[in-house]
């Protein structure tokens, strides 16, 4: 049978929310994904699901499973690119909170253009 | 006869009110309208319609069946309105459009993106009525049965395998892959909130199904040039690693 798969999602960081100078509008998280070099490599990920994963304290129940975990996550879209270097803007359900800036965000590869 | 000192003069009169002075009643005895009426036929019986009918009820230990009136009486109002169903929808999910990416056509390689198999290289085989596309592991090479997946959670490669001599059973449609409804009128004396959930074990027409097309499937990865390669290819599971950006990918 075949082994477990390796990573099927692309590597990105939340590196801030959508702002002005002094303005920030925390609805619209910016996402720099790994490898992502202009608007037009951006656009692949155009509409990608994307997942902030993290761990707290407490265990929660997981869909489909019977054992509980301290794995929890925000899931979201890429909406749209954002400027000249390949970053990208995302929505979450939830607003990203601060401290997920400069963690790892999962862009998976779905739902799938190809 | 008489002579009528009346002829010429009329039978009935207004008087000074405007009522008349005859009713209708007398001018049919004064103008003896019996004599000119013709003979009507006797009404033929009315075929005698049932007030009631027996209509069959489900449920247990209740008799079975009920006498229902034909006519429902006009006291017999509803407590509640039904809500009407719109009859005149346009778009009915069995009349959508199906489309089909042009990257996906019968016997291509895709990469399944997410789910159980995500990872796994697998055949397309075709595309159902609601849209699904129908994918084969082959199961003996990754494990992967015959399946239905949306389009969105597969991405095509462009390694296709000729799979215009597998012949898939007619048979196999979107009914075939509904879930079957546990039956859970027997209420037993157990609690009832146990679960009951069974693990899914394959019926015996599955396993011969899969069993027969994917028979074909893996004569038609033998004849591919590439074919040993293929099936290690299909072993295999996809993974994106270092410096691998699906950007800059091709398929």
């Amino acid at each position: 049978m075949a082994p477990k798969s390796g990573r099927l999602y692309a590597k990105g960081v939340f590196t801030g929310f959508k702002r002005g100078l002094r303005n920030q509008h925390e609805n619209t998280a910016l996402l720099k994904v790994d490898g992502c070099a202009g608007q037009e490599d951006a656009r692949w990920y155009i509409g990608k699901r994307c997942v902030y994963v993290y761990k707290a304290k407490n265990k929660t129940s997981v869909p489909n499973s019977k054992e509980k975990s301290q794995l929890r996550c925000i899931w979201g879209k890429v909406t749209r690119p954002h400027g000249n270097a390949g970053s990208v803007r995302a929505k979450f359900r939830r607003n990203l909170p601060p401290q997920a800036m400069g963690c790892r965000v999962r862009i998976m590869l779905y739902p799938s253009r190809i | 006869m008489a002579k009528n000192k009346n002829k010429g003069k009329p039978r009935n009169y207004a008087l000074d009110s405007g009522v008349y002075r005859f009713s209708a009643s007398k001018m049919f005895h004064k103008k003896a309208i019996h004599k000119f009426l013709k003979k009507t036929v006797a009404k033929k019986p009315a075929d005698k319609k049932p007030v009631f009918v027996e209509k069959k009820i489900k449920g247990d230990k209740n008799g079975g069946t009920r006498m229902v009136r034909v006519k429902k009486l006009t006291n017999n109002v509803p407590t509640m309105d039904l809500k009407k169903k719109n009859t005149t929808r346009k778009s009915v999910f069995s009349k959508h459009s199906r489309k089909l990416r042009p990257s996906l056509t019968p016997g291509v390689v895709v990469i399944i993106l997410a789910g159980v198999h995500k990872g796994k290289r697998v055949v397309v085989l075709k595309q159902l009525e609601t849209g699904l596309l129908l994918i084969t592991g082959p199961l003996k090479l990754n494990g992967c049965p015959l399946r239905r997946i949306n389009q969105r959670y597969l991405l095509a490669t462009k390694t296709s395998i000729n799979v215009s001599g597998v012949k898939v059973p007619e048979t196999i449609n979107d009914k075939y892959f509904a879930r079957v409804k546990s039956d859970n009128k027997v209420k037993k004396d157990g609690n009832i909130f146990e679960n009951k959930k069974e693990d899914y074990k394959p019926s015996e027409q599955r396993k011969a199904d899969q069993a027969s097309v994917d028979k074909q499937v893996l004569e038609a990865i033998k004849k591919h040039p590439q074919g040993a390669a293929l099936k290690s290819y299909f072993k295999a599971g996809f993974g994106l690693n270092k410096g691998e950006y699906p950007h800059k990918m091709i398929f």
